[in-house]
């Protein structure tokens, strides 16, 4: 009977304090039945997608991660056999600029994001004391606990047409000839910059919050020898304490981008949506893969053959295997970077 | 361990408190009604929803719940089982049917689609547009609103020297399903190169839009001057509340025609006598002088196949009150989605496929 440790384990709670002792081995063992379940999960999920995508693979190859040519086919045509494959005729998969869209629109968040979270960080922890520490700090969990449906929907009514009447023209104006990525057409609010401001404006909460507790937890001893060397307070802020979080900053960083890379509705909200070209500026129409498997979904439905659906899962996969290597990178450069120390 | 609760006795709590709730369950279960659950297209919705309080009403024996979830899910989850009604703007394809033979595709209503721009000064006033000047447009091909095409179409009219901006759906899209017909049935290049579709491979227009729904479009149209979107007709208190403008399109007689009852019942009219038994039909770019070209059928999509009589019987009771100039095709509620009802003839067939509906 494999429900044995649950059976077991939920015993002593109905039955009252009178044992424990005789539980401890079994204990041990759903613990660890427990512990795997999140990794089993993961690995399940890795292997699924990957069976359910594969007969979606052959049709582009590697073409699918480096083409812009994401194409259902004709619905409404018959199928075709192709390499013994049913598929529609048109039918081609290629997510290049999707793959660009995330990538770019995570990682500018993180840049616009890390400033600011830096400093409202260090304002916290190093100059606010009391109520107002308590306050504002309690005010920036509860902005990382805010729904993104929620940063989305005030990014399309809010922020788009700020940006776009407010920031994009000076942008475009005094920027732009300096840098040409920075130069029109600025097209009409919605794109990669929008994006990765929202993105930045939901991911600063979870940088801050994070940083703002190691620095709380750094020993006033540092703080004093900063001082007794001459330091101002800043720059004892700044180079000691900061300097000694460095750790904790790369991991909250590496987790923001994590939430930035997998991000959907708010994306879906204000990226505009780009189909198969990539942007020429930073105000183009981008899409991410984590939108863009949101808004494919009913058309794949549709497709007699499925191999929408499978090229749908080979998107999952694609931004599975990125989060995790993302991760993982950022898991092995702290030990690289723990054990130098 | 003879402390523990023994393992039979665990079991046999267990049993009995299995079987109480099931005996619970099964009671309310015989006296429940019968459930039938809607779940698809975005523009039957609104329809669904004025019509379940009313059957219900007269029907207490059934219990019906409508979803919101997009054409592909209602198809889908219909196919599957999942649902009784499988709210859908487009007909299954022929490989589709193929595939679920004992599929039926019944018209409940007939929609139609404006296609909408916001030109600051002219929104008042209808510009001429016709498919080969919207595929231009969709295309990339035609970029400025000066452009000779446009100017053709529209003499005497001051048409701004402004970038076209044009707004598609990025959801797979029941509309996009017929502007895209429309445009392939006008535009045989078009038809070549992106064909029709829920969702197609748009061209990458320089400062195109792509948007989330209907609610999307209207928007995106709203705040960007010099835009051009394709809207359903259900949401023309929106776009007539935001001042857009409404385009006279080309019919295939060549008249530029609005979407109004009387061009989109005489373009149903035409369409009927073509309408297979199965009633899977493009109605667009109907002949007839007075025709509007983009109009279509809203289905239910329903397994003629259902678990069991009692299911069957609801659902055909209340499809046929759907299709109903008495019922469901009452003009008060036709009127207040902007739909169109069925032709007498139309209605006749979708009895006929709801006669097939079996437990």
């Amino acid at each position: 009977m494999s429900a044995d440790p649950g059976l077991t384990a939920a015993a002593p709670a109905a039955g009252g304090l009178r044992r424990s002792f005789s539980w401890r081995p079994r204990f041990g063992h759903l613990l660890a039945l427990l512990a795997a379940v999140p990794m089993l999960a993961l690995l399940a999920l890795f292997i699924f997608l990957v069976l359910y995508a594969k007969p979606a693979m052959p049709i582009d190859g590697w073409h699918f991660l480096v083409r812009d040519t994401w194409n259902l086919g004709n619905l409404y045509a018959d199928p075709v056999t192709v390499h013994g494959r049913q598929m529609l005729p048109g039918a081609s998969y290629g997510i290049l600029f999707l793959i660009v869209g995330t990538l770019a629109s995570a990682a500018l968040a993180v840049v616009f994001a890390l400033p600011l979270a830096v400093l409202s960080a260090l304002l916290l922890a190093e100059l606010l004391k009391g109520i107002p520490a308590f306050l504002v700090s309690t005010l920036i969990e509860l902005l990382a606990a805010v729904p993104s449906v929620v940063y989305g929907l005030w990014g399309y009514v809010f922020l788009i047409p700020f940006l776009d009447h407010h920031l994009y023209g000076f942008l475009e104006h005094r920027v732009g000839p300096w840098l040409p990525f920075f130069a029109g057409p600025r097209g009409s609010g919605y794109g990669l910059l929008t994006s990765a401001i929202v993105l930045a404006i939901m991911v600063v909460p979870l940088i801050t919050a994070t940083l703002r507790d190691g620095l709380a937890a750094t020993p006033r001893e540092l703080r004093e020898a900063g001082r007794a060397l001459g330091a101002t307070g800043f720059e004892s802020a700044w180079r000691v304490v900061l300097r000694g979080q460095r750790t904790v900053l790369f991991g909250a960083t590496i987790l923001a981008l994590g939430r930035a890379l997998g991000e959907t509705m708010a994306v879906l909200m204000v990226s505009g949506n780009a189909l198969n070209y990539l942007p020429h500026n930073i105000y183009a129409p981008i899409s991410t893969m984590a939108a863009f498997i949101v808004s494919q979904l009913d058309s794949a439905l549709q497709d007699p053959t499925g191999m929408a659906l499978r090229a749908l899962a080979e998107i999952a996969l694609v931004l599975l295997v990125i989060t995790v290597a993302v991760n993982l990178a950022a898991r092995l450069l702290l030990q690289f970077y723990g054990r130098r120390k | 361990m003879k402390n523990t609760l023994s393992p039979s006795r665990f079991l046999r709590r267990t049993l009995i408190g299995v079987a109480a709730v099931a005996a619970l369950g099964g009671a309310a279960a015989a006296q429940a009604a019968v459930q039938i659950q809607e779940t698809g297209s975005s523009l039957l919705y609104p329809l669904f929803n004025l019509w379940v309080p009313d059957f219900a009403h007269t029907h207490p024996g059934v219990q019906i719940s409508t979803a919101s979830t997009g054409s592909g899910t209602g198809l889908s989850q219909s196919i599957a089982g999942l649902v009784q009604v499988g709210a859908s703007d487009a007909y299954m394809s022929g490989a589709m049917m193929k595939q679920h033979p004992d599929m039926l595709n019944i018209p409940l209503a007939i929609s139609s689609q404006m296609v909408n721009y916001n030109l600051p000064g002219l929104n008042g006033r209808h510009l001429k547009l016709s498919g080969p000047v919207l595929a231009g447009i969709y295309s990339g091909k035609i970029t400025n609103w000066d452009d000779p095409q446009i100017r053709a179409l529209n003499p005497g009219v001051a048409l701004p020297n402004h970038v076209i901006i044009p707004v598609h759906r990025t959801d797979g899209s029941g509309d996009t399903f017929i502007f895209t017909q429309y445009l392939s049935f006008s535009t045989p290049w078009w038809n070549n190169k992106y064909a029709y579709g829920t969702s197609i491979s748009w061209a990458p227009v320089q400062g195109g839009i792509g948007a989330e729904g209907n609610p999307g479009m209207v928007d995106a149209v709203k705040g960007n001057p010099y835009s051009v979107a394709y809207i359903g007709v259900s949401y023309k208190a929106q776009t007539e509340g935001a001042h857009l403008g409404e385009a006279l399109l080309k019919n295939r007689a060549g008249n530029f025609v609005l979407p109004e009852v009387k061009t989109v019942k005489a373009a149903a009219a035409a369409m009927v006598p073509k309408t297979p038994a199965d009633q899977r039909i493009s109605l667009i770019y109907a002949p007839g002088k007075e025709s509007y070209p983009i109009i279509n059928y809203e289905y239910a999509v329903v397994k003629a196949d259902q678990p069991n009589g009692q299911v069957a019987g609801e659902l055909k009771t209340l499809l046929s009150w759907a299709v109903a100039s008495t019922g469901g095709n009452a003009e008060k509620y036709m009127r207040q989605v902007n739909f169109v009802p069925l032709p007498a003839n139309a209605a006749h067939q979708s009895l006929a496929q709801i006669a097939k509906i079996h437990g």
